[in-house]
């Protein structure tokens, strides 16, 4: 019975684990943490369901196109937004943050209505492995997040790209006489961003209804991963993702499950607390 | 349309109570706090607890004036020595554990049902018709108070040391100023601020529900006080004004635009605010009011200059 | 002295923050081979004159160039892809990156000719055994001493013609400064030609060829090393 908890728990971290990376490498690249994270999520998922419910393609499909062209919209807001506050505190930034998240939910809201909607997707059988139960979207979930997260740590790890970003992350001037160019690292960054972000919103929405608070109900838990990880560090983000998965999905034992983002804020209160660096934070080198 | 009038203000004055202290926390102290939403709603909901237990309006106030003071402390004493992002977050999560908390501890706060009834001040002494003048009459001497207040703390050996952490909390600090105690301080007062608004609406709507008290509202009192100018109290007053003009000017979008629903117009609304929001910290940082005298003086003297000289003057 | 090409030249150089200029009229001409050393006192204009020559400040008059080659207009990076390379105060390397990504990453953004071939990657690691042997290592995790090792092997990895080099032993413990001076002159020995300036005259004065004295934004002397101990007062020469 735990077992099945934990099990799910690991799932659902899986989800949220998308939108804390893509989190860690905005913060990384611009030192802001993006408050229109939640918004995001909710547009990528409309997106999906867009190609998915109204133009009856395959979900897979739906999902692919759907996250490429929010990528594009990431870009954008970026260029339309946040490029223009290049140089100022990182407070301004995460305000103007808040505004894009409002935009971003409204128009979902303005478009679809405050109904709840779902996919368009075929209802399998659950599957029993050792006493657990394994439902189809739970496969399709953790083969997605694990899929997308060995792509991520490849690019960072092995490709100019990936090097490029961390460079600019560690020290921008540094960076800038070696001839990397921030803007387009940044541009990448947030092509990469909403990639993540889209992809995690279709998986939140395969797992409960799409309406437009949708990543509104990630944003907390999406920064506890975060932070759990040490801002800034995307491998920390996975474990710190996996971790508040099951430790929220736990906590229903214990407590009504409308209280897990509650779980999460007092994750994130005692880590504080105890360890700002975050969990893994030492892995870090500041200067 | 008098008594429309007197609605609005009375909405305008609660806000702008709540923008003095965004201005306190965020404008002078650099605390960003996204949770006001929910601060506002742990005032609401104390006052109308103690409120209708029979305690009276007073303690009632008071009541959500300490418990809004002692949350914030807490929340800043977690972010302690972290820089304010962290405090942004947290901010956020308080926000949402006080909603999901009003929404589910249905034996208290009667959930999405919401609290009816609740008694308001000197109601009796005062014939009813009147009431609404008077009550408007009582926040605008709330305000006033509060406006003489913060402008007095902010000359006094107490506003300087919070304006020099602003500046620089290191060479604060090394001066000798205790940076952590200091910043606790202020956003403590803020919240006992933020009780008092919340306290107020409970008095002046009756009945309270969470609908009342959605993250939108936090974007509102950050538009008042952006437009408004950081930091200026003076200028924050003006921002609410306009900004409530704005917001009721676009309740009248539904008599051109029939074709939307409910729903559609309510998210018309706020995607303006949203990109209000972002408008105003990319071209008008500073505020509209400060800038708008300078348009009066040289009327069509390059704008474009202008805006890039703005931005360099920013936070 | 034989006269050997000259591969940096400035003329009537002058740059400055906001208002004023901090450096003027500076002119010098960099021979190949040489260690060419600016010292001063605090505030000279050392640190804006060597931002000057990378190309991180502007040049509001006068004209730089490299192998005859007009570079004023050119921007860090690009300078770089001319054969300038630059080596920072202190924070010069990538902490979160490995060593071997630190010395990629150095080459592999600039213009195709400047990227790093294997070959050079060879030259520099012979130079620089302490880190050859950690290239998997986090750059963060070495000592001050060593990471201005490597700060030196990326900019070498550029293959460039002159170096230019921001107080080498800036934060360095004394112990090290020795050891990173021996270095410059052994990377110098290769033929490479090194800009430097520095603050701990005794030291580089030890390997320097040429010597220039910047007090208050002019040069005051600009002189052959082995001339300065012997007929020159430094005191009085610093103080004005």
């Amino acid at each position: 019975m735990t077992a099945q908890y934990i099990f799910n728990g690991f799932v659902s971290g899986m989800i949220l684990a998308l939108p804390a990376v893509a989190l860690t490498l905005i913060y990384g690249i611009l030192k802001f943490p993006n408050f229109a994270s939640g918004a995001m999520l909710t547009v990528g998922a409309y997106l999906a369901l867009i190609f998915n419910v109204y133009l009856g393609m395959p979900l897979l499909w739906a999902a692919i196109i759907g996250s490429l062209i929010f990528a594009l919209i990431a870009v954008g807001i970026d260029q339309a937004v946040f490029r223009q506050l290049r140089e100022r505190t990182a407070i301004t930034l995460l305000v103007c943050s808040m505004g894009v998240s409002f935009v971003l939910e409204n128009i979902a809201r303005f478009i679809f209505g405050n109904g709840a909607r779902s996919y368009d997707l075929a209802i399998a059988r659950p599957k029993h492995f050792f006493g657990l139960r394994i439902n189809n979207e739970q496969i399709i979930t953790a083969a997605t997040a694990v899929a997308a997260m060995i792509v991520v740590y490849f690019i960072l790890r092995h490709t100019a790209l990936g090097r490029a970003m961390r460079a600019v992350a560690d020290n921008p001037s540094l960076a800038a006489v070696r001839g990397v160019r921030r803007e387009s690292i940044v541009r990448w960054t947030w092509a990469i961003t909403g990639t993540l972000t889209a992809v995690a919103g279709v998986l939140a929405g395969m797992d409960r209804a799409i309406d437009p608070l949708l990543g509104w109900n990630y944003i907390v838990s999406t920064f506890a991963a975060a932070i759990l990880g040490g801002l800034g560090n995307p491998v920390g983000a996975v474990i710190g993702a996996l971790t508040v998965g099951v430790v929220e999905e736990t906590s229903t034992l214990f407590i009504p499950p409308n209280y897990r983002q509650v779980v999460s804020f007092l994750a994130i209160a005692l880590l504080l607390i105890l360890r700002p660096q975050g969990l893994l934070g030492a892995a870090k080198i500041k200067k | 349309m008098v008594s429309y009038l007197v609605t609005i203000l009375s909405l305008v004055a609660i806000i702008s109570i709540l923008g003095l202290a965004l201005n306190l926390q965020w404008g002078l102290c650099g605390m960003v706090n996204f949770g006001i939403a929910g601060f506002f709603a742990l005032g609401a909901y104390t006052a109308a607890l103690v409120d209708l237990a029979g305690a009276g309006t007073l303690v009632a106030t008071v009541a959500a004036a300490a418990v809004c003071g002692i949350a914030c402390a807490l929340v800043a004493l977690v972010s302690l020595r972290l820089s304010d992002e962290y405090l942004a977050i947290l901010t956020l999560g308080f926000g949402e554990v006080v909603r999901l908390v009003v929404l589910n501890e249905e034996w208290l706060t009667h959930g999405s049902l919401g609290l009816p009834g609740i008694p308001r001040p000197f109601w009796g002494l005062i014939p009813e018709e009147q009431y609404e003048y008077w009550f408007l009459g009582m926040l605008g001497g709330v305000i006033l108070l509060l406006f003489l207040a913060l402008e007095k703390l902010l000359r006094s050996p107490f506003g300087r040391a919070i304006r020099a952490v602003r500046e620089d909390d290191v060479v604060a600090a090394t001066l000798g100023k205790d940076v952590v105690k200091l910043r606790v301080k202020v956003f403590a007062l803020g919240g006992v601020i933020i009780g008092i608004a919340g306290a107020f609406h409970s008095f002046y709507m009756t009945y309270i529900d969470p609908s009342q008290f959605s993250a939108i509202l936090t974007a509102y009192v950050f538009m008042a006080v952006i437009a408004g100018g950081r930091a200026s109290n003076s200028g924050l007053l003006l921002g609410s004004v306009g900004l409530m003009a704005v917001i009721e000017g676009t309740r009248f979008l539904k008599d051109i635009f029939n074709i939307f629903d409910a729903t559609q117009l309510s998210a018309i609304r706020l995607i303006l605010i949203g990109l209000g929001l972002i408008l105003l910290l990319i071209f008008r940082p500073q505020g509209c009011f400060a800038e708008y005298r300078l348009k009066i003086k040289k009327p069509e003297k390059e704008p474009r200059k202008a805006s890039v000289q703005t931005e360099t003057r920013t936070t | 002295m034989t006269a050997r090409e000259i591969v940096l030249k400035t003329k009537d150089v002058a740059a400055g923050y906001g208002g004023g200029d901090i450096i003027s009229n500076i002119s010098i001409d960099v021979e190949e081979g040489q260690i060419f050393t600016v010292i001063g006192p605090n505030g000279s204009g050392k640190s804006t004159f060597i931002k000057v020559l990378a190309g991180l400040l502007h040049t509001r008059v006068g004209g730089i160039s490299i192998k005859d080659e007009q570079i004023t207009p050119l921007a860090a990076p690009e300078r770089v892809a001319k054969g300038l390379a630059y080596v920072p105060q202190e924070y010069n390397v990538f902490p979160n990156l490995t060593i071997n990504e630190n010395l990629r990453v150095s080459t592999e953004f600039l213009k195709r000719d400047r990227c790093a071939t294997g070959e050079q990657r060879e030259r520099v690691l012979n130079m620089f055994p302490e880190i050859a042997t950690r290239l998997t290592l986090r750059a963060g995790h070495l000592s001050g001493g060593q990471r201005q090792m490597l700060a030196f092997a990326c900019a070498m990895m550029a293959a460039p013609v002159v170096l230019l080099l921001d107080e080498p032993s800036a934060g360095l413990s004394p112990k090290f400064v020795a050891e990173i001076f021996d270095r410059i002159k052994a990377v110098n020995r290769t033929g490479l030609t090194v800009v430097m300036i520095e603050q701990n005259v005794k030291e580089a004065l030890r390997i320097a060829d040429t010597v220039m004295v910047l007090v208050n934004g002019a040069t005051r002397l600009s002189v052959p090393a082995s001339e300065i101990g012997s007929t020159h007062d430094l005191h009085k020469l610093f103080l004005g």
